[in-house]
């Protein structure tokens, strides 16, 4: 469990990046942080590994204070995918999985054969392990930096932004391999991003920011999408625009959903209820 | 990197159109035209003072006249070699110890820095040749050339490095720290490999500029290529020709180099874009 308790950040000069922030995370869920530019969203994220430390409050991973523990092995025990992956590019892309635990002590060996599974854990092929980063597509780069991430098999997974960079079909594709994965590896995500699309698709709780860090609304994706809070909630999830105002029409016996501006979107399905889809 | 500064070329520079290309080949053609001119001319006056005299230049064929020339070489040659061998490295720790958090070692190192590179290596020269020995500091000749080029080329180089190193994408600093290096392993690891490669080519053209350094080697009378040079002319007398001749080896050498800078540097940018 991750623990923001009152947590403040102000940069000298006067800019108050967070004003005072709680919030809960709890383990082997994923929770997204959302906002735009100026929400303090990647600013709280980077707390929790100690790439930025609170001004004030604190910050509990497990119940204890990450201000208590070495940034350095702390940021060993955590992964990180960063938007534009961040992989070095004067290594392979096996020695970029491979670097954070031969530092930790893994012999290099045992390493390359995780670095292996964690190729294919990520759908690329093991051909690619000789190659530069630079010789991949963004997609494969994402990819390599999720494998990388997970190299240490660390509890806590931090993804700022992690599909920013990518085009539209392979973020898709992307979104869909990050689900797959967490099904399969139950890590505490906390993932960043500005669209709240992504954030609804991939987070188990969605944590809505208004600049300066200040929680507008945090719950389930169809929560937040039920009952927005206020006005600022609805335009940001878009409540207010034809896509996600959909209502049902009856077309030769069955139900479509429409949206606003009367295209269909899909058909209701009979033989599922209601409670099936809560689960 | 280098992709990037290829497409702010191709931003700065608009293509020329079809009379742009015209002039351009104009002036070109004109160009070479008045460049041979001027070499035409030079050498109207040599013929005219008889100094493209077979005589005076197949000389330079005979054995001693090259072993002579080859001497001078090689003291050109070690010369620069031990310079570039202390410099570089040297170079590198006083970059780092510029861009070092601790502000009186960052200070100091851009003072000796600034100094360095400022002052003419002449005056350099001197001092290990007029100033110190009145103090009782004597060096071997080879070492009063040696030294001010290393403290000299250091200094240079010092603010090559730094450039490499700012270079590297800052995003390298923070991805290194995301996964736990610590600085130091960041530096060495991360941000150091990649610095070097981005200025590998201008440490090339900076061995250059050390080989050209050398021949400052005349006034403290090391026997480098220069010094036998003017030897050589104070004996034949021949002052052109063995000139021209000293000319064209730096010229080669300077010019191989400049080759193997650019190879580097294009074998850098193929892999920077996948090649």
């Amino acid at each position: 469990m991750i623990g923001f308790e009152n947590v403040r950040k102000e940069y000298p000069g006067g800019t108050v990046a967070v004003e005072d922030f709680t919030l809960e995370i709890p383990s082997h869920r994923s929770v997204v942080l959302v906002g735009s530019s100026g929400s303090g969203k990647t600013t709280l994220m980077r707390m929790i590994n100690r790439m930025v430390d609170p001004t004030a409050g604190r910050v509990l991973i497990d119940g204890e204070d990450v201000a208590h523990l070495d940034p350095v092995q702390l940021r060993r025990s955590i992964g990180y995918v960063m938007q534009a992956s961040g992989l070095l590019p004067h290594r392979t892309v096996l020695d970029n999985i491979t670097t954070v635990p031969v530092l930790r002590g893994t012999s290099r060996r045992d390493a390359r054969t995780r670095a292996a599974e964690l190729l294919e854990l990520v759908g690329l092929d093991q051909q690619v392990a000789t190659r530069y980063p630079a010789q991949l597509s963004g997609g494969q780069q994402q990819r390599v930096g999720v494998a990388r991430a997970l190299a240490a098999d660390p509890d806590i997974l931090l993804m700022d932004e992690p599909f920013g960079a990518v085009d539209p079909i392979v973020r898709a594709d992307l979104q869909q391999e990050l689900l797959r994965l967490q099904r399969e590896l139950r890590k505490t995500i906390v993932f960043v991003t500005h669209d709240i699309d992504e954030a609804f698709l991939v987070g188990d709780r969605v944590v809505l920011l208004r600049p300066g860090g200040i929680i507008a609304q945090q719950g389930a994706p169809r929560e937040i999408l039920a009952r927005p809070a206020d006005d600022f909630v609805s335009r940001f999830v878009g409540a207010d625009r034809g896509t996600r105002t959909l209502h049902l029409e009856e077309v030769d016996g069955r139900r479509v959903v429409v949206d606003a501006d009367g295209r269909a979107t899909g058909v209701l399905d009979h033989d599922r209820t209601a409670g099936e889809h809560m689960t | 990197m280098s992709a990037r500064t290829n497409t702010a070329t191709q931003v700065l520079f608009d293509a020329p159109g079809p009379k742009g290309r015209r002039r351009i080949l104009v002036l070109s053609i004109l160009s070479v035209l008045v460049i041979l001119g001027v070499i035409a001319l030079g050498l109207r006056q040599f013929a005219m003072n008889g100094e493209l005299d077979p005589g005076k230049w197949v000389v330079y064929l005979r054995a001693d006249y090259l072993a002579f020339l080859g001497k001078g070489l090689m003291g050109t040659l070690k010369a620069t070699a031990m310079a570039a061998v202390v410099a570089f490295p040297l170079g590198l720790l006083l970059a780092l110890g510029r861009l070092s958090r601790i502000t009186p070692l960052s200070a100091a190192v851009a003072c000796w820095i600034e100094f360095f590179r400022g002052i003419p290596m002449l005056l350099v020269v001197y001092a290990f040749l007029l100033a110190l020995p009145a103090y009782g500091v004597n060096v071997p000749r080879f070492w009063m050339l040696v030294i001010p080029m290393i403290m000299v080329s250091s200094a240079t180089t010092a603010e090559v490095f730094r450039a490499g190193i700012n270079a590297v994408d800052k995003g390298q600093h923070e991805a290194a720290a995301a996964i736990g290096l610590t600085p130091r392993d960041s530096m060495l690891h991360v941000v150091l490999p990649q610095a070097v490669r981005l200025v590998l080519p201008s440490l090339i053209l900076a061995l250059v500029s050390l080989l050209k350094d050398s021949t400052l080697g005349y006034v403290v009378s090391f026997n480098e290529l220069q010094f036998q040079g003017k030897t050589m002319v104070s004996i034949t007398r021949y002052l052109v020709q063995t000139y021209v001749v000293v000319s064209v080896i730096y010229i080669a050498i300077n010019f191989l180099l400049t080759r193997i800078a650019l190879a580097l540097d294009a074998r850098m940018k193929a892999r920077a874009t996948g090649g």
